[in-house]
């Protein structure tokens, strides 16, 4: 089994996609220091969604334990690397 | 009124407030050690038990309401209240005052509330809130998983999407939850508007400092809208409660003065996307 890493740049660019899409955010905003909260206005309802999307990104299940100490763009993408770094779990 | 007569009047508005203050927390703890207790014992039905003690709230408020007016520290009109009664929907009221929740809880028979998780830590409240299945305010997606619960099971939920009262002079400021409620649940929102002139007991002001003459509260209920409206084809449920909030914002007259540009942008955007704003006038 093949594991998929992905480059900062990659998740980065996948990121502003999905935040475009699921919260009409505009994509220059979706820069690696930008808070979720106080810049994105991503609210923990919408968090859960965002958890889902990412999913489809990883083909693993995130916990949200794993994405409780996330607050910026920056954060997220180290959340989503460190979930596809973990060995595939059956 | 005369200058003196003014000042007497005044001076028995703060008695009567601090009295009904007073007579509401000891009336709470009174009947939450008898007559809800006995409510509870009146039937072998949890379900049962539950309609009789909300009707049970319903008219301990509407005691409060009427000693307030009787007082002479209020006065208040209503407007279209009688939709209040049509169950299942998802009720939504602008917080102007401490009372709103007393006032709405008065004029409708059977309604789900959310309420401070706290409550089900007090030992005269608990039994109360439980027997009511009132709502805890507990966290994002459990607090809307019970919400569209219990909607789905038919009954009426009333909730405050600014989550907390204005503060007075600052614009309306909503979170997304209820759109996320109705939305989860399908449900239709029946929008109040609470009208309070002159504002009192409104977020920061002490109940002493009652307004110059008194106050006079105007429910009135809107007509009803489906969530489903909100929703678009192919798209993120996301999408439609951001619309739908920007909606409710529209409706209490906030969508000028956002608290970010941001939102700002999405108000005129979603302003500008008629086909999905019903008419508010």
């Amino acid at each position: 089994m093949s594991v998929n890493v992905k480059s900062r740049e990659e998740i980065l660019e996948y990121l502003r996609e999905v935040l475009v899409e699921l919260f009409e955010v505009k994509p220059e905003q979706v820069v690696p220091e930008a808070n979720l909260y106080e810049d994105l206005d991503i609210d923990s309802i919408d968090a859960v969604d965002l958890i889902l999307k990412l999913k489809e990104l990883t083909g693993r299940k995130i916990q949200p334990q794993q994405f409780k100490h996330v607050r910026t763009i920056n954060d997220v993408i180290e959340a989503i690397q460190s979930v596809m770094a973990e060995s595939p779990t059956a | 009124m005369s200058r003196i007569g003014r000042s007497i009047n005044h001076v028995w508005r703060v008695f009567a407030t601090g009295l009904v203050f007073v007579l509401f927390g000891l009336g709470a703890l009174f009947i939450s050690l008898t007559i809800f207790p006995l409510l509870r014992l009146s039937t072998l039905h949890a379900d049962v038990a539950r309609r009789r003690i909300q009707r049970g709230m319903q008219r301990t408020f509407r005691v409060y309401i009427e000693l307030m007016r009787m007082l002479g520290i209020m006065t208040y009109e209503l407007h279209g209240v009688e939709r209040l009664r049509e169950p299942g929907r998802l009720i939504v009221a602008n917080h102007p005052t401490l009372i709103d929740v007393v006032m709405l809880v008065s004029l409708i028979p059977e309604v789900d509330c959310i309420v401070k998780r706290g409550l089900w830590r007090n030992p005269f409240l608990r039994w109360p809130v439980i027997w009511a299945s009132y709502i805890p305010n507990s966290e994002g997606e459990e607090l809307i998983e019970r919400c569209a619960a219990t909607l789905q099971r038919g009954h009426s939920l009333l909730v405050f999407p600014e989550g907390t009262r204005t503060v007075p002079g600052r614009p309306i400021r909503m979170q997304r939850g209820a759109a996320h409620i109705a939305l989860a649940a399908d449900a239709d929102i029946l929008p109040v508007t609470i009208d309070c002139d002159p504002p009192t007991l409104f977020k920061g002001n002490p109940w002493y400092r009652v307004p110059e003459r008194p106050f006079h509260m105007k429910v009135t209920v809107g007509d009803p809208v489906s969530s489903s409206r909100f929703r678009r084809e192919g798209e993120a449920s996301t999408r439609a409660a951001r619309r739908l909030t920007q909606w409710l914002l529209a409706y209490y007259g906030a969508s000028e003065g956002e608290h970010s540009n941001q939102d700002q942008q999405r108000a005129n955007s979603a302003a500008s996307a008629a086909p999905i704003a019903p008419a508010v006038s």
